[in-house]
């Protein structure tokens, strides 16, 4: 195995493959976790991939919902801190629109003044990425450009081409696994990476057939189109679209124990009403429909701002989620296409 | 040598970038730990704590920090908050000025002389110092977002030469509720005019009795440049008085206080339309906040 473009994997050499890989790493994959597919630790067997891409995101592994900063522990007065250090991890079957998420985070995370956990973590992470042959419902990675075929940002990417996945490396961390583990890899036809060209673009069709697509260049004006005080009456404030949304990371910081114990992060949402509240009781968006409109704000204007990217990446999974009807499809009817 | 260096810092570091101490890093959650070596009742219910870090590589933090810019506070299984500082970097001990507002409020406030305190940052963009030299300063505050302001008020009176006419205004709801009474005699010596009124009259007050929009009347400030912190009423009240006057919307700079839980523009929960408070401001001139305050 000496070229660096492109490989085949037969579909029964994957759990093989992710066998060996686990006996180093911790393996992420989709699994079925209470009948729902999942991105959890691998612990061997079936891998939940014919499902859609799991409502919770891989995202946990980068922003975990709760984490602890810091350990303190006093002695006389003064305090000793500890931290625990990031593990080394591979995250199997992260989808297109993760990816991009990924990138949205890095540009807020490890920007400016990176935030080192976050840092840690995005460090000792390798990623197998998993095109997206087979797009869900509600899907619209296309009208955001984040799919549904990945564009840099893993370290291996796999196209399900049926008898098979055609492995394509995107960083050395990616070709030392497919030279560590090459028994399991063998050079791709070319015919292999037309069938993913062919593939990618069938998915791209069925997302624009499924469902109306999301212009962005639209959606400042259909902001400000909608009559959000109506809104935040139908919204339910349950805070689930940021809890399933990959690029929400919005936190919340608290200590746990006396002397001794832990700061932990959790994970918060604007969309709750302490969620700026000051404790003199101010609150500069009091009402939800303001936090609402934040929230769509931060994503398709403010995050664009400092990023360059959207802070939407269209995998549809807040629209999965909201029992308010204040999702994107009920909101912005006058931006789709 | 000290003083010097924390000029330049502050001059630097003031209203352009995010601060940034040597010997901190600002962008680790690990705190520095910091003793309380002095604590000064300013009023019934705020406190003025002098801090020292007390790990030598963290020394630098006691003095590279511009007027206007916070800190994160510590006490450790109670959490953090954003305290202003209250020092001026040309003066040590670092001091913050601490109101009972909330839990973490009262654990500071309860600390004693030797306890520790964990401090982050500084962090903030701080008064715009470098560009207000050589203009005429007016600075108005209201209750206990006179804290920051003192930070500035001190800056200036170290450096007075380089500053034009320099007006105070201050007004707290009764006079009880003042802050640092015993410094506005050493302002007045520094050639900085100072007005100091109350909202409400009782016995032992024998000065000025309504808003700080009255003390503007009387003193008269020549237009220049102007640092506002407040509760949002009076901030409106100020700027419009001014503007009045003919100072211009771009210096005027308003200190503004949000929700934080990082400081670092990360947690959200400071955020202000597009910006950002912890690290865009606290320091927002008027042209830009005018209409989000």
């Amino acid at each position: 195995m000496t070229g660096t473009s492109a490989f085949f994997l037969r579909r029964e050499d994957l759990v093989p493959l992710l066998e060996e890989l686990a006996e180093t790493l911790e393996v992420v994959a989709p699994v079925l976790v209470e009948g729902e597919a999942a991105f959890a630790t691998w612990r061997g067997g079936a891998l939940a991939l014919d499902d859609k891409n799991p409502l919770a995101s891989p995202m946990e592994f980068f922003l975990p919902k709760k984490e602890v900063l810091f350990r303190y522990v006093q002695y006389s007065g003064r305090y000793t801190f500890s931290e625990d250090p990031p593990r080394a991890r591979l995250i199997f079957g992260m989808r297109p629109c993760d990816l991009q998420a990924l990138k949205v985070i890095d540009g807020i995370f490890g920007a400016e003044l990176p935030d080192i956990p976050y840092a840690g973590r995005r460090r000792s992470t390798i990623i197998v990425a998993l095109n997206c042959t087979s797009p869900g419902e509600g899907c619209f990675c296309r009208s955001m450009g984040s799919g549904p075929g990945a564009e840099g940002g893993y370290d291996l990417l796999l196209t399900d081409l049926g008898r098979g996945y055609l492995v394509e490396p995107g960083s050395p961390a990616g070709v030392y696994i497919l030279r560590a583990h090459q028994r399991h890899f063998e050079e791709a036809d070319p015919e292999d990476q037309r069938e993913k060209e062919r593939l990618l673009a069938l998915a791209g069709e069925e997302i624009i057939k499924r469902g109306p697509s999301l212009n962005p260049e639209k959606i400042r004006e259909a902001i400000d189109g909608v009559d959000w005080e109506e809104a935040g009456r139908r919204c339910l404030a349950c805070g689930g679209c940021s809890l399933v949304c990959p690029v929400c990371h919005c936190f919340s910081v608290l200590d746990q124990g006396v002397p001794d114990g832990e700061r932990l992060r959790c994970r918060d949402t604007c969309i709750l009403s302490g969620f700026s509240r000051m404790t003199s009781g101010a609150n500069p968006r009091p009402a939800l429909g303001e936090r609402l409109r934040h929230w769509y704000l931060d994503k398709f204007v403010y995050i664009p701002e400092k990023t360059g990217l959207f802070g939407c990446v269209g995998c549809g999974r807040c629209s999965r989620v909201c029992l308010g009807e204040v999702d994107r499809w009920s909101l912005f009817k006058e931006a789709a296409e | 040598m000290k003083m010097d260096r924390s000029k330049k810092e502050a001059d630097a570091n003031g209203g352009t970038k995010i601060g940034r101490a040597a010997g901190a890093k600002p962008e680790s959650y690990l705190p520095i730990q910091a003793e309380v070596v002095d604590i000064d009742v300013e009023s019934s219910n705020t406190y003025l704590l002098s801090l020292r870090p007390m790990d030598e590589e963290d020394e630098l933090v006691a003095v590279n920090y511009s007027p206007g810019q916070f800190l994160m506070v510590s006490v450790f299984g109670l959490g953090e908050c954003p305290i202003s500082i209250a020092s001026s970097p040309t003066r040590e001990p670092l001091q913050i000025c601490v109101r009972e507002a909330g839990k973490i409020t009262q654990g500071i406030m309860a600390a004693r002389v030797g306890d520790v305190l964990g401090i982050r940052g500084p962090f903030g963009n701080g008064f715009p110092v470098g560009s207000m030299r050589g203009k005429n300063v007016l600075i108005a505050g209201g209750g206990s977002g006179f804290a920051t302001l003192r930070s500035l008020i001190n800056y200036i009176a170290d450096d007075r030469r380089d500053f034009r006419d320099v007006t105070v205004v201050y007004g707290a709801r009764t006079s009880q509720d003042l802050y640092f009474t015993s410094e506005y005699g050493s302002w007045q010596a520094a050639k900085i005019e100072v007005g100091i009124t109350v909202d409400m009259m009782d016995a032992s007050w024998k000065g000025n009795v309504g808003l700080v929009t009255s003390l503007l009347a009387d003193l008269d400030p020549v237009p220049g440049t102007a640092a506002l912190c407040g509760p949002p009423m009076m901030i409106r009240a100020v700027a419009r008085d001014l503007l009045g006057r003919g100072f211009i919307e771009p210096e005027i700079y308003i200190s503004l206080e949000r929700h934080m839980k990082c400081g670092v523009g990360k947690c959200e929960h400071c955020t202000m339309g597009r910006y950002h408070v912890c690290t865009n401001g606290p320091i927002f001139s008027y042209d830009v906040v005018g209409d989000l305050i």
